[in-house]
């Protein structure tokens, strides 16, 4: 589903965020990346989802290489992907069901699509009877569930996120990884940076260590450390 | 197809209203620059149909008493055919219904003297186009020798009347087109600067679009559908201000005294349509122009 071949990535010539790094994810793998801030976690998600181009190496998703992908093709790219953000980036103007309806109505979804899918969705991550509040009248966790459907209501092949249990307690966290493990559970392959060592531990899943932009570690059902 | 169409409507209304100073701006600045380029194309109008008898290179022109038979008419038609390649290129004759119509043009700010002139009483013409138009001196002597002739009315000579209008026509054209074009392009550059602040505002739905696999067209459109609607607004409001401006002036030039010369300088002809659906394209242009540029140059927030 993923595959990296020989990537490097640098911001400046001082700062280098990937060496490369190289590695494959087969569809339907739950993997975490793991390492410090700086390690180059959120550039690999980057990368995956074309918001960055590597200076060198390919970048294979779904079969094709999206490093020469045509600006006007990255979008179709970019609906087989879902993305969850420690921040949310949820719209505050906006309703629990807009906020996840936003996702299929500006790709043109119709109507009565997103009346069938957004509903499911919000079910699906435990909000139902909440669709008409607001961001701010939600807690964290809730925010971040919106965040999830919001990602997954166009059931991409591929989720990314990065830290999505950074700005939630242990409790709410736990939540969230039940969540995802369960849309990965669907077949949604899902690739996870974090922090957090209990819950890499907990989880037992792949786990990709970087540090200093390098690869170090890749463990199948690993711990953080 | 239908909830693109809602979506892109509604995005647009809710991003002007949130923008509503910025939005009121912008219409008013087209709104200015277009009511000058839209009063520039009026006056020029205006100034065509003063010089309207004058159009061809007709530098002289004989006027004949109402009521003049052929034969009368004969003995100006022998006076001018002598002059033919010596001091004169060409003649013809305008006779009762050609100077009805040239007086529709002429008194068109004065309809109470064009109601005087009928088919009985209106001076038939005979318009000169002379080999040399700058040897003015050659021009008077005609001029002096034509009044001579029975019959004839009065001779005009163009450069009594042509000089003046045509500097004024050039001052007027001159300034007033580097003044619309400025202002174009003042209104152009407002229309993208609240685009650029539109998007600005929107940063995060743009990113949250692009993320989840919005073309770059879909989330362009609405931005640039606001700017559309900033000029054809703009264009609307301009065309108002002309047509009132426009009825006031040809109002005004009726209290004008008939050898004032201005009583042509109006237009009443049905030009004031065509150039009020001139300016809201033109509005329509600068404000797809601005904030095209301005939602391509600024998508990536």
């Amino acid at each position: 589903m993923i595959r990296l071949e020989n990537v490097t990535k640098s911001y400046s010539e001082e700062v280098i965020a990937l060496r490369d790094a190289s590695f494959e994810v087969a569809k339907g793998e739950f993997v975490f990346l793991v390492g410090p801030s700086g390690s180059g976690k959120s550039t690999l998600l980057r990368l995956i989802n074309r918001q960055e181009r590597p200076e060198l190496g390919a970048v294979w998703v779904a079969g094709r290489n999206i490093v020469d992908m045509p600006g006007n093709r990255v979008p179709m790219l970019r609906r087989n992907i879902g993305n969850v953000f420690q921040d949310y980036k949820l719209l505050s103007n906006k309703t629990v069901f807009e906020n996840v309806a936003f996702a299929l109505e500006v790709i043109g979804r119709p109507k009565h699509v997103i009346r069938q899918q957004v509903p499911a969705v919000i079910d699906l991550v435990g909000l139902a009877g909440k669709e008409d509040r607001f961001p701010d009248q939600l807690s964290g966790g809730e925010q971040q569930r919106v965040s999830i459907a919001r990602a997954f209501v166009n059931r991409p092949l591929i989720l990314v996120a990065d830290e999505p249990t950074g700005n939630l307690d242990p409790a709410t966290g736990e939540g969230i990884m039940r969540l995802l493990d369960r849309i990965n559970g669907t077949g949604t392959t899902v690739v996870m940076a974090t922090h957090d060592q209990r819950i890499v531990d907990a989880m037992r899943k792949r786990v990709i260590q970087l540090d200093r932009g390098v690869i170090v570690r890749d463990q199948a059902r690993g711990v953080y450390q | 197809m239908i909830s693109r169409l809602s979506y892109i409507f509604r995005e647009t209304g809710a991003s002007m209203q949130r923008n509503v100073t910025l939005s009121v701006a912008a219409v008013i600045t087209s709104a200015v620059s277009l009511l000058i380029f839209g009063l520039t194309l009026i006056i020029q109008h205006g100034f065509d149909n003063l010089l309207a008898q004058w159009e061809g290179g007709v530098e002289m022109i004989v006027y004949v008493n109402a009521g003049a038979g052929d034969e009368q008419r004969l003995v100006v038609e022998e006076a001018l055919s002598q002059q033919v390649g010596i001091t004169i290129e060409d003649w013809s004759y305008c006779d009762v219904t050609c100077s009805l119509t040239d007086a529709d043009r002429l008194f068109a700010g004065d309809p109470g003297t064009r109601a005087q002139l009928t088919a009985d009483n209106i001076p038939t013409q005979y318009k000169v186009v002379p080999l040399d138009a700058t040897q003015v001196d050659i021009l008077r002597g005609l001029r002096d020798r034509y009044l001579e002739l029975p019959n004839v009315y009065s001779v005009q000579l163009a450069e009594e009347q042509l000089d003046l209008i045509s500097k004024l026509q050039g001052f007027v054209s001159t300034y007033t087109t580097g003044l619309w074009i400025a202002l174009m392009i003042a209104a152009s550059l407002l229309i993208w600067n609240t685009i650029r602040t539109a998007m600005f505002a929107r940063r995060r739905e743009i990113e949250v679009m692009k993320l989840v696999g919005a073309t770059d067209w879909f989330i362009r459109v609405p931005f640039m559908l606001e700017g559309l609607l900033q000029g054809v607004a703009g264009g609307a409001v301009a065309s108002i201000a002309m047509w009132f401006i426009n009825d006031r002036w040809t109002a005004g030039v009726e209290s004008f005294p008939v050898n004032s010369g201005m009583t042509a300088l109006v237009v009443i002809d049905g030009y004031q349509w065509q150039v009020a659906l001139i300016l809201i394209v033109f509005g329509a242009l600068i404000g797809t122009i601005g904030s095209g540029t301005a939602a391509s140059r600024f998508l990536d927030v």
